[in-house]
């Protein structure tokens, strides 16, 4: 189809994954559920993101931001992880990468604990259940 | 009803299950359930229509319900909140996409209805003229039943 050269749309956008240069954002999800994993990396690829690691605690997750830095653009967070848990593992990669775009993820009921990682340097917090429009919003605002 | 209909979602309800919880799945024997039957406190339900019409089941009672939705996303959660509501909506909604995926496959034509959860003590649910097959499922978090009940459009 050749119609959208002849008549370009108002309404076309370029994908929030998609960089104004070019190329998508990379990012980390640190998470110990696969299911949740899987949902925030179906949202974020369906918007252009190119997700290029997981992890499933703490510790892996502080070990992978090492490893991919500084080819990586944003790291979602889990909170309540095996090993190392979420705000732990911020601390330790704010520490590395004072610049680090760490999104936490968190159930509800756990005010205090986002508030800590608020203040240790994250940069904005998704409560579950997840859907679609707020987890764009969240990440979005904090690439912006 | 046709037991074709119901091995597509055994099939996915056992693989899709062992795969979210990472944890030993157990198949209870099927049975045929009454047009009315007692439902056991926290119920996911996802209407088909089209060639066949009917809906399929996810029954639990609640404490399991909290458990595998507690299991899913790797937090403790301790009551049937919005939280875990979700999560046994999309664990429904998993199995029955994927069943419908193969029942398509076999040519039977059909769309998912919007899901719905539905919790609460003492309830029933009331099939017209069709009945249900069930086949129980046993996960370290509890029982859990599908309950399928299609019929052919007349
Ligand atoms: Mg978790």
């Amino acid at each position: 189809m050749k119609t959208t050269s002849d008549f370009p749309s108002i309404n076309e956008r370029s994908p929030d994954g998609v960089k104004h240069g070019g190329g998508a954002y990379r990012v980390l999800i640190v998470d110990d559920s696969m299911f949740v994993t899987k949902q925030i990396s179906q949202i974020l690829s369906s918007e252009g993101f190119e997700v290029i690691g997981t992890a499933a605690d703490g510790v892996e997750g502080v070990e992978k931001y090492k490893e991919l830095y500084p080819n990586i653009d944003l790291v979602t967070m889990d909170i309540t992880m095996p090993k190392m848990d979420g705000v732990t593992a911020l601390e330790h990669i704010v520490e590395f990468d004072n610049d680090a775009k760490v999104v936490m993820v968190s159930a509800l009921g756990k005010q205090d604990l986002v508030k800590k990682a608020l203040l240790a340097g994250a940069k904005n917090y998704i409560v579950k259940p997840l859907d679609r429009k707020k987890v764009l919003e969240r990440v979005v605002s904090v690439l912006g | 009803m046709r037991v074709e209909y119901i091995n597509p979602f055994v099939e996915s309800a056992y693989s899709i299950m062992k795969e979210v919880l990472n944890a030993e799945v157990k198949r209870g024997d099927l049975y045929l359930k009454k047009s009315s039957q007692p439902v056991m406190g926290v119920a996911a339900i996802v209407g088909l229509a089209g060639d066949v019409e009917g809906r399929v089941l996810f029954d639990m009672d609640e404490k399991t319900a909290i458990d595998i939705a507690s299991a899913m996303n790797g937090e403790v959660l301790t009551e049937i909140d919005d939280l875990a509501k979700a999560t046994i909506t999309e664990l429904a909604n998993m199995i029955t996409a994927q069943a419908v995926t193969k029942l398509h496959d076999l040519g039977f034509r059909f769309d998912l209805t919007p899901q719905a959860i539905i919790t609460g003590q003492n309830m029933r649910v009331t099939d017209m003229n069709v009945e249900a097959l069930i086949v129980p499922f046993e996960l370290p978090q509890g029982k859990v039943e599908i309950n399928v009940a299609i019929r052919e459009r007349a």
